[in-house]
């Protein structure tokens, strides 16, 4: 057929890269939903965590009661996630570098062993699967060790870090849908909010990461994803068979250089709740924007997402400045995506879950307009933005017009067999 | 009735598109991008029309008229929209081909052009079997089986899927129709669209009558095939004049 022997098109190729970070993200929420759907939250796990410290829900109070109880608490969560975040900070600032490393791994370790345990012991009972103590403890150990050395080891295969990132957001999302329903909602509010303000504002904590890595030119030890860096083959452009993205940006336009720190997670660790650490490895994520260059003298890349720039470059290279991601570049070139991103959408879709799955449908419809609004506000904006609050503002909203308004329409609609 | 079951329901509705998901779309990641973007905007729109007709809800269901303004209107709305999503495609339609010209790679295609409506036709489609018979497929994984008076002879999600089956393809192949009806001003083809449309939810209303839905679903799949040949006949003769175009 003709068709074959016809050069390809812009079609084949554009917006790989966000697809390569939406089926991740879409996985772990996917995962998330099924445990929830699974394993029906039975109230005798009750949750006692530090999300839930300043008052724990009854099913007898009333609304206002809860709704106050729900502010509360998320209020004492965002004070204990700033508070650690500026002592990560601190700690960054004394270069304690090999000490976050450890405590990172020791946290993904416990999160793995301890978190993973018990879902596994919870589908264990559901399920009746016939396994001994001994063989269970040894897998348990095995799958954990194997967790931290892939996650904080570069040299392993990168589908294998890749999963068990995902497995670890999944298993922490999984908790936090085990917290009593309005804390959870405003859980989610407040962190988005929080989010807003410490990558916006001057005296954000986040920002003061971003500044001080940039400063430095040094990396922050945290929990990313990272997806696979696209590269073309056969671009069509002569001379550069592979495209290579520059990490770092060029040295005579200060702005550039912010960009370049991945920013990532802190680890926020629960001294008093007994289920273990908390991640809030959100933190890094939302925020940096990172600029892709290019090396070659030819202009814009094939693999430049819809939205391209077109400002010329004003130093000696032609290359032009593409799309500016909310996410991190790695210093492979590919997009990075903290871990906090994937937990808090995965929360969101999590609790969907447990009223219904005509919410489920609408709030990961919601999640991913999100994104890609984020990742356009970022291409207008050229500047650091957050990439939680769009996400989880279109999410909420669109829980409860579904839960309060499509919910009813839909089921008319159909118990009369009337359909359009 | 069971998990089996509950799958067998959820694939009956969804299996084609999952086919044409696999095979076309997930090769081609700027046509699931396409596809996620039509589903929300057919979600926003259920959700506004469901946002008017929640004070006349619940309806009375012994009466027939409510419900047929209830989908005149939708199906009004819903064709609004689409002329809406046609003018978006078109300014990224521009966007693209300069782009194009600008890394020096040929424009777009016209099977291209045609994928990219699939794609939004897909989503239209699925977005519709999602919401009209997935989300309602929940008790179905259970252990038991649920029937309605209107349609006593199979259970509520065989027939709930079969529809879906039916308004997914018309949703789909109407896209493309309709897209290639506005780009080459084809009167038949931008009224054709819109007619379907209302004549299939029309059918469903058939269904009212008790015993109805014996007519109405065989209905509803004649026009479900209907879009689908004369989607065919219309790709095959524009392939064919743009292959003539191309060889002359």
């Amino acid at each position: 057929m003709a068709q074959n022997q016809r050069p390809k098109t812009l079609l084949d190729s554009l917006g790989e890269e966000i697809i390569r970070i939406l089926v991740p993200v879409s996985i772990c929420m996917f995962l998330v939903v099924l445990l929830v759907s699974i394993l029906d939250s039975n109230s005798s796990a009750s949750v006692t965590s530090i999300a839930a410290m300043a008052y724990s829900e009854t099913s007898s109070d009333s609304s206002w009661d809860k709704f106050l109880g729900a502010l509360l608490n998320s209020l004492a969560f965002v004070a204990v996630v700033t508070v650690v975040t500026f002592i990560l900070v601190l700690l960054f600032y004394l270069r304690c570098t090999k000490f976050l490393k450890i405590y990172m791994a020791f946290s993904s370790f416990v999160v793995l062993g301890f978190m993973g345990g018990e879902i596994a012991l919870f589908l264990i009972e559901n399920f009746s699967v016939p396994i001994d103590c001994i063989t269970f403890l040894v897998l348990l150990f095995n799958f954990a060790v194997v967790g931290v050395l892939a996650v904080f080891m570069s040299k392993m295969a990168i589908l294998v870090t890749q999963g068990y990132l995902i497995l670890i957001g999944m298993l922490v999302a999984y908790w936090f849908t085990l917290l009593p329903e309005w804390t959870t909602w405003v859980l989610l509010v407040a962190m988005a909010l929080y989010d807003l303000a410490a990558v916006l504002l001057p005296v954000g904590p986040l920002r003061l990461l971003v500044e001080l890595a940039m400063s430095r030119d040094e990396d922050i030890p945290a929990l990313v994803y990272e997806a696979r860096p696209v590269i073309h083959h056969d671009s069509g452009l002569g001379d550069n068979t592979v495209q290579r993205r520059v990490w770092r940006a060029r040295s005579n336009f200060r702005q550039d250089s912010e960009d370049n720190s991945n920013l990532n997670g802190n680890v926020v660790s629960d001294s008093n709740s007994t289920v273990g650490t908390v991640q809030s490895s959100h933190n890094g994520t939302r925020i940096a924007r990172v600029e892709e260059e290019q090396v070659s003298e030819r202009d814009a890349e094939l693999s430049a997402p819809l939205i391209d720039h077109g400002r010329n470059a004003q130093d000696g290279m032609s290359a032009e400045r593409l799309m500016l991601e909310g996410m991190g570049l790695g210093s492979s070139g590919a997009i990075k995506l903290g871990l906090g991103d994937f937990i808090f959408y995965s929360v969101l879709v999590g609790r969907a879950a447990m009223y219904d799955f005509m919410t489920v449908y609408a709030c990961y419809l919601a999640i991913v307009a999100g994104l890609g609004i984020t990742l356009m506000l970022l291409a207008f904006y050229q500047k650091a933005l957050p990439a939680l609050p769009v996400s989880i503002a279109l999410g909420v909203l669109f829980y409860f017009l579904t839960r309060f308004l499509l919910d009813v329409f839909i089921v008319q609609c159909s118990l009369n067999l009337v359909m359009f | 009735m069971t998990v089996a079951a509950g799958i067998g329901y959820a694939l009956v509705a969804l299996g084609p598109s999952l086919t044409l998901f696999v095979s076309v779309i997930s090769k081609k990641p700027f046509l699931i991008l396409t596809l996620l973007s039509s589903t929300l905007v057919w979600l926003i729109s259920l959700i506004i029309l469901s946002g008017i007709w929640r004070a006349f809800l619940p309806l009375n269901s012994k009466t027939w008229w409510p419900l047929a303004i209830l989908i005149f209107t939708s199906v009004a709305f819903q064709e609004g929209l689409r002329l809406l999503f046609w003018k978006v495609y078109k300014r990224l339609e521009d966007i693209l081909d300069a782009f194009a010209d600008r890394v020096s790679k040929p424009r777009l295609y016209l099977t291209d052009k045609m994928q990219i409506a699939l794609a939004g036709g897909l989503g239209h489609g699925v977005a519709h079997a999602v919401f009209f018979c997935l989300s309602l497929l929940t008790p179905a994984f259970g252990p038991a089986t649920y029937f309605v008076d209107r349609c006593s002879q199979i259970p509520f999600f065989l027939v709930s899927a079969i529809i879906a089956l039916a308004f997914v393809t018309v949703h789909t192949f109407s896209m493309v129709i309709a897209f290639n009806g506005y780009s080459e001003g084809n009167k038949v083809d931008q009224v054709f669209v819109p007619s379907v449309h209302l004549a299939a939810g029309m059918m469903t209303l058939i269904n009212f009558a008790s015993g109805g839905c014996i007519i109405g679903i065989p209905l509803l799949f004649l026009m479900a095939i209907l879009t689908l040949m004369h989607c065919g006949r219309m790709v095959w003769r524009r392939l064919t004049e743009n292959q003539r175009q191309g060889n002359s």
